[in-house]
């Protein structure tokens, strides 16, 4: 009797397993779940089931800004400020490994697309520069205008942009020979950037002047004008946007509003905002499950992060972090 | 780790030199334009004399602020390169009004559409009264006094803080707080009483008891103890805290645990108002401040280097942003409000155009943190909340 049901049960549960993991995306296996977020003040980054459970608080070197994982979600990636350093965190563990050195004060990075460089901002000494994760030795190293923030390279991995906080401008970086092609004017304080899945435009928040700037890839100029986001009840200076997310099909955008408490979800392709989500304080970085079924957003100054649910666009709860949450990722 | 950092950046030296001469190559490829913008300071000027600077108080300058606009023209340098423009600062000292006059016509002579004043407010009021028709711009970098803002020099305009922006600060924190009765003391300076005056106008306006004003001296006599002993000047009568307005800062170091009632003291010491401290952690301040202590490595930057440096980041960004080399285009961009200027203050700021204020929070600081940055949450304005500090648009009148 015994014998005879206990495949049955197994069975059962390979097949809700396997259920499980093609919900959650057909094409990479499912991830832990988790929830990983940086605290620039706490100097760790801080673990959170699906339910947002604490599972762990990983000590990490100081200052944890900028995290992503490798394309497989094996590692996580940390560049720490102050430290001079990227921690980088097995997944599996939840352990830091390995602390790779950079320039002076890395904030925002990129992998090229083969993942054998960094490219990371160094906000105190305005480079960018290529790390080769092998070797661990900078190969190329740009100057940049001062405090550069944002960094994207492009799939192609030939071209690489970075803004300069300080000199209002994106810098157009030739891969090949780590020379400036050309200066983007943009708004005040460029802070970081999204392309669209299609490679053909890439967005720019700029904090202090409220705006998007949208560069047309493919001839690196601005395109149309400038987009602002302004909630009801806010004025245009109290939106200071930072962070973005979009969508895998590029139809939706979502920016965080800074000091405006929001964020918004834009039409990608119209530019109409389609909802303002109300979430913490200083809204920053935003990241979106991988069934974009949710929204998670850092709050730097309520030291929280906001769940968004996408459906409705509703926040569902704000859940304490740590100290300065800066940015998050999923592992799903 | 140290070894290999050692390695990481010998190399990253080396790989740092390609792409420099390669941008300066390309940079090279056409002609740029050379713009020199002025900056005039006095000879001697009393301010910095180190037996001041000894006694100083946050409200003075701890030393000449002319590496602040430096760093501001070098902090744009790559923003004014791109419209293939090249600033430079000329840098000139007088001794006195008729040389600073002088001054400002030799450099509007030779080109200069911009100078960034260092001066006390008086020489500034003389200056910009004497040069008003030469189509040059005057920017102040370091003189709070309120006079001069009612003086409506066309040709001038303000990146100092105001007293009055100073002291609504401070106001707004009190009200917050509930702190509403103050005991005022004032020194026999002419600063003093500028400083009181502004205190009390916005105490006025946010409808804060000034319980007593007493004049204090620094004379140490025994006939002058009512006014030189910091236990019976502030005697007698009770009070939330008390207002200091001391611009030398001789009387106001030592008031601070001197008093008569256990209470805190603001103004000149304590809890002081001022456009910067090196204290503040947000807005990306921590690296202005590293870029300063470059320029300056004997000094921590003040509220005089942060306007100073803002006045340079004002004019390189009209040069770069205005999308024209004709003068006026240039100046009404940097008195408009497409102007969108970043102080590392969190906040967007420009020129308010009754009275060439700029618009700014203002930091309120002990002597090594920031406490609060106003306007303070929950003031409101029907236009700018930046517009809570300062004289605003329908009480401001010229005289």
């Amino acid at each position: 009797m015994t014998s005879a049901r206990f495949p049955l049960l197994i069975g059962v549960f390979v097949l809700a397993t396997a259920l499980v993991f093609l919900a959650l995306g057909p094409v990479q296996a499912a991830g832990t779940g988790y929830i990983f977020v940086s605290t620039e003040k706490g100097n760790e980054v801080v673990v959170f089931d699906q339910d947002m459970n604490l599972v762990k608080r990983i000590e990490t070197s100081r200052r944890p800004r900028d995290i992503y994982f490798n394309a497989d979600k094996t590692l996580l990636y940390v560049a720490c400020g102050d430290d001079d350093a990227i921690d980088v965190i097995d997944v599996a563990t939840l352990e830091v490994i390995d602390t790779i050195p950079t320039g002076p004060s890395p904030e925002v990075f990129a992998f090229s697309p083969d993942e054998k460089l960094i490219y990371v901002s160094n906000e105190e000494d305005s480079r960018l520069e290529a790390i080769d994760m092998e070797t661990r030795v900078s190969i190329q190293d740009v100057p940049t205008g001062a405090e550069p923030e944002g960094v994207l390279v492009m799939p192609d991995g030939k071209t690489a942009y970075v803004t300069s906080e300080v000199a209002d401008m994106v810098h157009v970086v030739d891969t090949a020979t780590g020379a400036v092609t050309k200066n983007i004017l943009v708004g005040t304080r460029p802070r970081r950037f999204i392309l669209t899945p299609d490679g053909s435009e890439l967005w720019v928040s700029c904090e202090l002047s409220s705006e998007i700037y949208i560069i047309d890839t493919a001839t690196n100029e601005i395109k149309g004008d400038s987009l602002i986001f302004v909630p009801p009840g806010f004025r245009e200076e109290d939106v200071t946007p930072v962070g973005m997310a979009i969508t895998r099909d590029g139809s939706k955008v979502l920016l965080s509003l800074g000091r405006a408490n929001h964020v918004a979800v834009i039409d990608a392709k119209s530019y109409e905002v389609l909802d303002y989500v109300l979430v913490g304080r200083r809204a920053w970085s935003v990241d979106l499950s991988r069934d974009e079924s949710k929204a998670y957003v850092a709050n730097g100054l309520s030291d929280d992060v906001t769940i968004v649910d996408m459906a409705t666009l509703k926040p569902i709860k704000s859940v304490p972090v740590g100290r300065v949450p800066h940015s998050v990722v999923i592992d799903d | 780790m140290t070894k290999l950092r050692a390695v990481h950046k010998s190399r990253s030296l080396l790989a740092g030199l390609l792409p420099l001469a390669a941008s300066l190559l390309w940079s090279g490829a056409v002609i740029s334009a050379e713009v020199s913008v002025g900056y005039l300071g006095l000879t001697d000027d009393p301010r910095y004399l180190a037996d001041v600077t000894y006694a100083r108080i946050e409200l003075n300058p701890a030393g000449d602020p002319v590496s602040a606009a430096k760093m501001g023209l070098a902090d744009l340098e790559m923003v004014t390169a791109a419209v293939d423009k090249t600033l430079s600062l000329d840098h000139r000292t007088a001794a006195d009004a008729a040389g600073l006059v002088a001054a400002v016509k030799e450099m509007a002579a030779a080109g200069e559409q911009f100078i960034i004043l260092d001066l006390p407010a008086p020489l500034t009021d003389e200056v910009a009264s004497a040069t008003r028709d030469l189509g040059v711009t005057l920017i102040n970098g370091t003189a709070p006094d309120d006079f001069l803002r009612n003086r409506c020099h066309p040709n001038l305009l303000h990146a100092a803080a105001s007293d009055r922006m100073e002291a609504d600060a401070l106001v707004q924190y009190l009200r917050t707080r509930n702190w509403t009765k103050v005991l005022m003391l004032v020194g026999p300076e002419t600063r003093d009483k500028e400083m009181a005056a502004a205190f009390r106008l916005s105490a006025e306006r946010q409808r804060i008891n000034l319980v007593d004003e007493r004049e204090f001296t620094l004379l140490a006599d025994p006939a002058n103890r009512d006014a030189n002993n910091t236990l019976l000047i502030t005697g007698g009568v009770d009070y939330d805290l008390v207002y200091v307005a001391d611009s030398q800062g001789e009387f106001a170091r030592y008031l601070p645990y001197s008093t008569q009632l256990p209470r805190p003291v603001i103004g000149s010491t304590g809890l002081v108002a001022s456009e910067w401290h090196w204290g503040l952690e947000r807005y990306g301040a921590p690296q202005v401040s590293s870029r300063f202590a470059e320029f300056t490595p004997d000094r921590r930057m003040t509220g005089q280097d942060w306007s100073v440096w803002m006045a340079a980041k004002a004019i390189a960004t009209a040069y770069a942003k205005a999308r024209s080399d004709e003068p006026a285009k240039i100046d009404a961009y940097l008195r408009g409000n497409r102007l969108k200027l970043d102080g590392s203050k969190g906040v967007q700021m420009n020129f308010r155009p009754w009275d060439g204020q700029m618009r700014m929070p203002v930091v309120l600081t002990t002597h090594n943190s920031v406490i609060a940055i106003a306007p303070l949450e929950g003031y409101l304005h029907q236009n700018n909340t930046l517009d809570t500090l300062g004289t605003d648009e329908p009480e401001h009148k010229c005289q």
